[in-house]
C-alpha cells in the first residue's frame, strides 16, 4: 500500500497547482487538431528541467491522461481524431453532435474517459509486477498477429460496403510502404519530395479527417443564417452518469481491451479505440445502431483510450523500456533528473514514484470534472457559421501538420489526402479503415520481416509465427473475427433479399 | 438513377484501380525484392479489390456513394481553388501568417452568408480574421514556439 | 519626393541589414534538427546539451529541439542536407558513423561533405549485451556458440548502417564467426527490449542505455566496443582486452553541424560558441546523471574525426 503513503505529497500547493495547469492545459493542446499526447509531452520537457523531479513528472503525467482525453473533443465536435487514439470516437460522436447532442457526447466521453483512466492506474499500482512480464510475453510473431487481428477490423469498420472498406484500408496500408523503409533503408514509392521522410500518421490523420470536413462546408455554398443554426440540446450531468452505468458491456469491453492492448509495447494506444469499438459492436446486440449516435460507441472507444494510459507506462517503470512514444518522451523526463526507471525508481526515490503515478489517478478526476464542466459550453462549438469554421479549421489543419515536424511536405501531404479523400468520401470509401492500415502496415511489415530474420536464423518461418500459446490464441481470436464479419455479412444479405421479396409482394398486393 | 453518378462512379474506381495497378508494378518490378515483398502482397490485394469494384461500377451496380451534384460542384470549386493556393503556394511563399490572413479572409466572404453591401459584415469579417490570427499566433509562435517559414513582411 | 528619400532611407537600411546580419546573429530563435524520435538516446542529449543555449554568455538566444525519425536517421539526413535552409538558424543533429556509413552504402542524397561539422558534444561507445539470466558471461562464450552454430546467434541493433550494425560487422570479422544481425525498427530501445524479453539471444546497444538496464538488473554487458574501458562501466573490459582486433569505429560520436552553404562567418561564431556551451557544467550534471558520456570536441577536431572515419568504413564495408 505504498501508494497511500504518499497521497498527501499530491496535494502540496505546488504540486496541486502543476497538476491543475498540467490537466487544463493538457486538455486544451489534446483539443487541437495536430497536437498528439507524444508532442504536447515532449513540449512540456523543457518546463520540467527547472522543476523538482516528482513536480516535474506530475506535469508531464497529467498532461499526457488529459491530452489522450482532449482529443475527444475535437473528434465529436469537429469530426478530427486530436490523435489516432480518437478515430474510434468520431463514429459515434460526431454522429451525435450533429444531432445536437454534442453536450451528451461530450460527457459520456469524459465520464467513460475517466472509468477506463482510474482502472489503468489501478493496473499500474497493484499488478506491476506481473503485467511487466505479460508486455515482455509480446514478441515480433505475435505483435504481427495482432497488427492482422487489427487489419480483419477494417473491412467493417466504417463503411456500408465492405469491399471499399477493405480497399481504403489498403490504400492505407500502401501509404504506410512509402518512404524509407525502416529496417532495410531502401526507398520505396518516392515520386515527390514531400513523401521522402515517408508519411507521417498525424497529418495524414488531420488532412483525411479534417480536409472533408472543410470542403463539405463549402459544398453546402452561401446559406442564410437561420437555415443552419442548430439547437446545441443541454444535457444534465447526472442523466450521462446514469448512462454510462447502465452501458456496463461496452464500459467494461473498452476498459479491459484498452488495457491489454496498452501494455504491449510497440502497439499502444493507437489501435485500442478501434479494437475496443469493434469488439463491443460485435457483441451488442443494438449493433446496428453503432455509427448512428450511439452511446456505446463513444464510451467503449473513450474508455479504452485512457485505459491504455496506466499499463502503457508498465514496461517503462519497471523494465526501463519505453513502450510508447510517450513514454520514452517520459522517460527522457525522468534521466534529466538522474532517475532511472526501474528498481532504482521505486527503492530510492520511491517519493517521486508514487507521487508520479498518484498524480495519474488524481489527474484522471480532475481531467473529467474540468471536462464535464466544459462540455456544455464547448458543444456551442457547433453554432460556430459554417463559413467561419471551414476557414478555422483549415488553418489549424495547416498550422497544426505542419509543427509535427516542421515540414512543409507534411502540409502538402495533408491536403493531397484530403481532398482526395473528400471525393473519394463521396463514392463509398472512407477515412476510418485508410488510417487504421496506415497506422497497421508499419507494425506488421516491421515484425514480420524481424520475425522471419530470427526465424530463419534459429528455426522456421512456420514454427516461429505458428506455435506456442500466445500465437495460437491470437490466431484463434483473428479466425473467430473475420468468421463472425463474414457470418454477419451473408445474414444481412439474406435478410435484405427476404425484405425485397416481401416488399415485392407489399407492391403485387 | 441517373448518369452523372454512374458514371462518377466509373470515373473514381477507375482512377483507384489505375492506382492499384501502378503501384503493383513497381512493387513487382523494383528491387531489392526483400524491401518490396509487403508492397507485393499488398498491391495484390489492392488490385483484386479495386478491379472487382470497378467492374461493379462499370455494371452500374455500386450500392453505397451518392456522388457529386452540379450544384455542390460550383459550391466547391472557389473555396477549393483558394485553399489549393493557400496550401501549395502562399503559405511557404508569402509566409504561414500573411498567407493565413488572406486565406481565411477570403473564405469568409465567400461563404459567409451576410450581405456583402453591408459595412457592418465587412467589419464583422475582418474582427474575426484578426481573432483568429491572435490565436494562433499565441499558441503556435508563442506557446509552441514553431518556427513557420518566414514571413515577406517580416 | 520627401517620400522617396525616405523609401530609399529605408532600402538602403534594409541592405546595411543584410550585411550585419552575420554580425548580429543569432537574432532569433534557432532549431535543432535530431534525425531520431523524441525520447530516444539521441534526443534526449540534443535537448540537455543546449538548455543553456538561451544564456547571454552562449548564443543568447533559445534552441529547439525538431525531431525528423525515420529508418536508422536517412530521413533527417536527407530533409537536412536538401531541403533544410543554410541561414544559420537551421542546426543538425550527427551521428558517426551513422550518416558516414549510410553515405557510403548508398541510396541517400548526402555525403560526409554535404554537412558542415560545429562541435562535438558526446561519445557513446557501443556495447554487448545479454539477458541477466543469460549462460553467456564473456565475449568468448558468445564468438564460442557463434563458432559451433554458424548463423543460429541471434542478436539485436538499432538498424543498419548504424553504429551497432557496424560494431556487428566488426566483430564478425575479427572473430571470423558468422552471426543473425537482426535490425530493430525502434532503434535502441527496441533492440534492448528484444534483449530483455528474450526474443534473441544478446544484442548490441548503446552504452548509455546499457548503462541504465544493467542498474535495473535486466542485463549483463560482456564488452565495450572501443580502445579503453569507460568511466561509468570500469568492470567490463573493452573487446580488445578479451582478444577480438576491434577499434573505435563503431563509437557513436553526436554533435552538432550546419548544411553546407552556410556564411562563414555565422559557422565561424558557432564553432567558437558551441563547445564552450557543451562545457556549462549544469550540462555536465545533468548528462552524468543521465548516463551518457560526454566527449567534447572544437570544429577542427571533428573535421580529423570524420575523414578518419570515412577512409575506416570504406574499408571495413567494402569486404561487404
Amino acid at each position: 500500500m505504498d501508494f497511500l503513503a504518499y497521497f498527501g505529497d499530491v496535494f502540496t500547493p505546488i504540486n496541486f497547482g502543476l497538476l491543475l495547469i498540467g490537466t487544463i492545459g493538457g486538455l486544451l493542446l489534446g483539443a487541437t487538431p495536430g497536437l498528439s499526447p507524444t508532442m504536447a509531452v515532449a513540449l512540456l520537457i523543457p518546463f520540467t528541467f527547472k522543476l523538482e523531479p516528482a513536480q516535474g513528472l506530475i506535469l508531464l503525467g497529467a498532461a499526457y491522461t488529459s491530452t489522450v482525453a482532449g482529443g475527444a473533443v475535437s473528434a465529436i465536435l469537429l469530426k478530427i481524431p486530436g490523435a489516432p487514439a480518437n478515430i474510434a470516437t468520431t463514429l459515434d460522436g460526431h454522429t451525435m453532435a450533429k444531432k445536437g447532442q454534442g453536450a451528451r457526447a461530450l460527457q459520456l466521453s469524459f465520464l467513460a474517459s475517466a472509468v477506463g483512466g482510474v482502472f489503468g492506474v489501478l493496473l499500474l499500482i497493484f499488478l506491476t509486477p506481473v503485467l511487466a512480464q505479460w508486455a515482455l510475453a509480446f514478441g515480433p510473431s505475435h505483435l504481427f498477429w495482432l497488427a492482422i487481428l487489427g487489419v480483419t477490423v477494417i473491412g467493417t469498420l466504417d463503411s456500408s460496403s465492405v469491399v471499399k472498406g477493405l480497399l481504403s484500408g489498403c490504400i492505407g496500408l500502401w501509404l504506410a510502404t512509402v518512404g524509407f523503409d525502416d529496417i532495410m533503408g531502401a526507398q520505396r514509392f518516392i515520386f515527390h519530395d514531400a513523401v521522402s521522410g515517408g508519411i507521417n500518421v498525424i497529418p495524414a490523420l488531420i488532412g483525411l479527417f479534417a480536409i472533408p470536413q472543410v470542403i463539405g462546408m463549402f459544398a453546402k455554398g452561401r446559406r442564410s443564417l437561420d437555415a443552419e443554426i442548430l439547437t446545441v440540446e443541454r444535457h444534465p450531468i447526472s442523466m450521462a452518469f446514469g448512462e454510462v452505468f447502465s452501458r456496463l458491456r461496452a464500459l467494461s469491453i473498452g476498459t479491459i481491451t484498452g488495457s491489454v492492448i496498452g501494455l504491449i509495447p510497440g502497439v499502444g494506444g493507437q489501435i485500442a479505440g478501434l479494437v475496443a469499438y469493434d469488439q463491443s459492436k460485435k457483441m451488442s446486440p443494438e449493433r446496428d445502431k453503432f455509427g448512428t449516435g450511439h452511446s456505446e460507441g463513444v464510451i467503449a472507444a473513450e474508455s479504452a483510450n485512457n485505459a491504455m494510459v496506466g499499463p502503457s507506462l508498465v514496461p517503462l517503470l519497471t523494465l526501463s523500456i519505453p513502450g510508447s512514444p510517450t513514454a520514452a518522451v517520459l522517460l527522457g523526463g525522468l534521466l534529466i533528473h538522474g532517475i532511472f526507471p526501474g528498481s532504482d525508481l521505486f527503492d530510492n526515490h520511491p517519493d517521486v514514484a508514487w507521487t508520479f503515478i498518484n498524480s495519474m489517478l488524481i489527474g484522471q478526476i480532475l481531467m473529467c470534472i474540468f471536462g464535464l464542466y466544459i462540455a456544455g459550453l464547448a458543444a456551442r462549438v457547433a453554432q460556430v457559421p459554417n463559413a467561419v469554421m471551414a476557414a478555422v479549421v483549415l488553418g489549424l489543419a495547416v498550422f497544426g501538420s505542419y509543427s509535427v515536424q516542421h515540414s512543409m511536405g507534411d502540409v502538402y501531404v495533408m491536403a493531397t489526402l484530403g481532398t482526395g479523400m473528400y471525393f473519394l468520401e463521396r463514392f463509398g470509401f472512407s477515412a476510418a479503415p485508410l488510417v487504421l492500415g496506415l497506422i497497421l502496415g508499419p507494425i506488421a511489415e516491421a515484425n514480420f520481416v524481424q520475425g522471419s530474420m530470427i526465424a530463419n536464423a534459429t528455426s522456421s518461418i512456420g514454427s516461429y509465427f505458428f506455435t506456442g500459446p500466445l500465437n495460437l490464441v491470437l490466431i484463434a481470436i483473428v479466425v473467430a473475427s473475420v468468421g463472425y464479419s463474414v457470418w454477419q455479412e451473408l445474414r444481412h444479405r439474406r435478410l435484405s433479399a427476404q425484405e425485397k421479396v416481401m416488399a415485392k409482394k407489399d407492391a403485387i398486393t | 438513377m441517373t448518369d452523372l453518378p454512374r458514371t462518377q462512379h466509373i470515373v473514381a474506381s477507375g482512377l483507384v484501380a489505375a492506382v492499384g495497378v501502378s503501384v503493383a508494378y513497381v512493387s513487382f518490378t523494383r528491387e531489392p525484392a526483400a524491401a518490396f515483398l509487403f508492397p507485393r502482397i499488398i498491391s495484390t490485394v489492392f488490385v483484386v479489390l479495386a478491379l472487382l469494384t470497378f467492374g461493379k461500377a462499370l455494371l452500374g451496380k455500386t450500392r453505397v456513394g451518392t456522388g457529386l451534384d452540379r450544384e455542390a460542384m460550383i459550391n466547391i470549386a472557389p473555396g477549393l481553388a483558394v485553399s489549393l493556393i493557400f496550401v501549395f503556394w502562399a503559405a511557404h511563399a508569402l509566409g504561414f501568417y500573411t498567407a493565413s490572413t488572406i486565406a481565411f479572409f477570403v473564405l469568409l466572404s465567400l461563404y459567409d452568408p451576410a450581405p456583402h453591401g453591408e459595412l457592418k459584415s465587412w467589419i464583422k469579417r475582418i474582427l474575426i480574421t484578426a481573432g483568429f490570427l491572435v490565436v494562433m499566433y499565441g499558441l503556435f509562435a508563442r506557446l509552441l514556439s514553431v518556427f513557420t517559414p518566414r514571413e515577406i513582411f517580416f | 519626393m520627401k517620400n522617396l528619400i525616405a523609401s530609399a532611407a529605408i532600402a538602403l537600411t534594409a541592405l546595411a541589414g543584410g550585411a550585419l546580419a552575420d554580425e548580429n546573429y543569432p537574432e532569433r530563435p534557432i532549431m535543432l534538427m535530431v534525425s531520431y524520435g523524441a525520447g530516444g538516446a539521441t534526443d534526449f542529449q540534443a535537448r540537455i546539451v543546449t538548455m543553456t543555449a538561451g544564456n547571454e554568455d552562449a548564443l543568447g538566444m533559445p534552441i529547439a529541439i525538431i525531431n525528423k525519425p525515420g529508418a536508422g536517421g536517412r530521413v533527417g539526413w536527407n530533409w537536412f542536407a536538401g531541403q533544410a535552409e543554410s541561414d544559420g538558424y537551421t542546426l543538425g543533429a550527427y551521428n558517426v558513423p551513422h550518416f558516414i556509413a549510410q553515405s557510403i552504402e548508398g541510396g541517400v542524397s548526402y555525403a560526409a561533405d554535404s554537412f558542415e561539422p560545429i562541435a562535438n558534444w558526446g561519445a557513446d561507445p557501443a556495447v554487448f549485451v545479454v539477458a541477466a539470466d543469460s549462460e553467456f558471461n564473456s565475449m568468448n562464450d558468445v564468438v564460442d556458440y557463434a563458432a559451433a552454430n554458424p548463423g543460429k546467434l541471434t542478436f539485436s541493433g538499432a538498424g543498419l548502417f548504424v553504429g551497432h550494425h557496424i560494431a556487428a560487422l566488426q566483430l564478425e570479422k575479427a572473430a571470423g564467426v558468422k552471426l543473425a544481425y537482426i535490425p530493430n525498427d525502434k532503434g535502441g530501445a527496441g533492440a534492448m527490449k528484444a534483449v530483455i524479453a528474450g526474443e534473441v539471444l544478446g544484442g548490441v546497444n548503446n552504452l548509455s542505455d546499457a548503462f541504465r538496464a544493467r542498474e535495473a538488473g535486466n542485463v549483463k554487458i560482456l564488452g565495450v566496443f572501443d580502445l579503453e574501458r569507460n568511466d561509468f562501466l570500469p568492470d567490463v573490459p573493452t573487446l580488445k582486452e578479451q582478444g577480438f582486433d576491434i577499434d573505435n569505429s563503431s563509437v557513436n560520436f553526436r554533435g552538432v553541424m550546419v548544411p553546407k552553404g552556410t556564411p562563414q562567418p555565422i559557422i565561424d561564431k558557432l564553432a567558437a560558441v558551441v563547445p564552450t556551451m557543451f562545457a556549462n557544467g549544469r550540462v555536465a550534471s545533468k548528462m552524468k546523471a543521465g548516463g551518457s558520456p560526454m566527449h567534447i570536441m572544437t570544429r577542427d577536431e571533428v573535421i580529423e574525426m570524420w575523414k578518419a572515419r570515412e577512409v575506416a568504413l570504406k574499408e571495413l564495408l567494402a569486404g561487404l
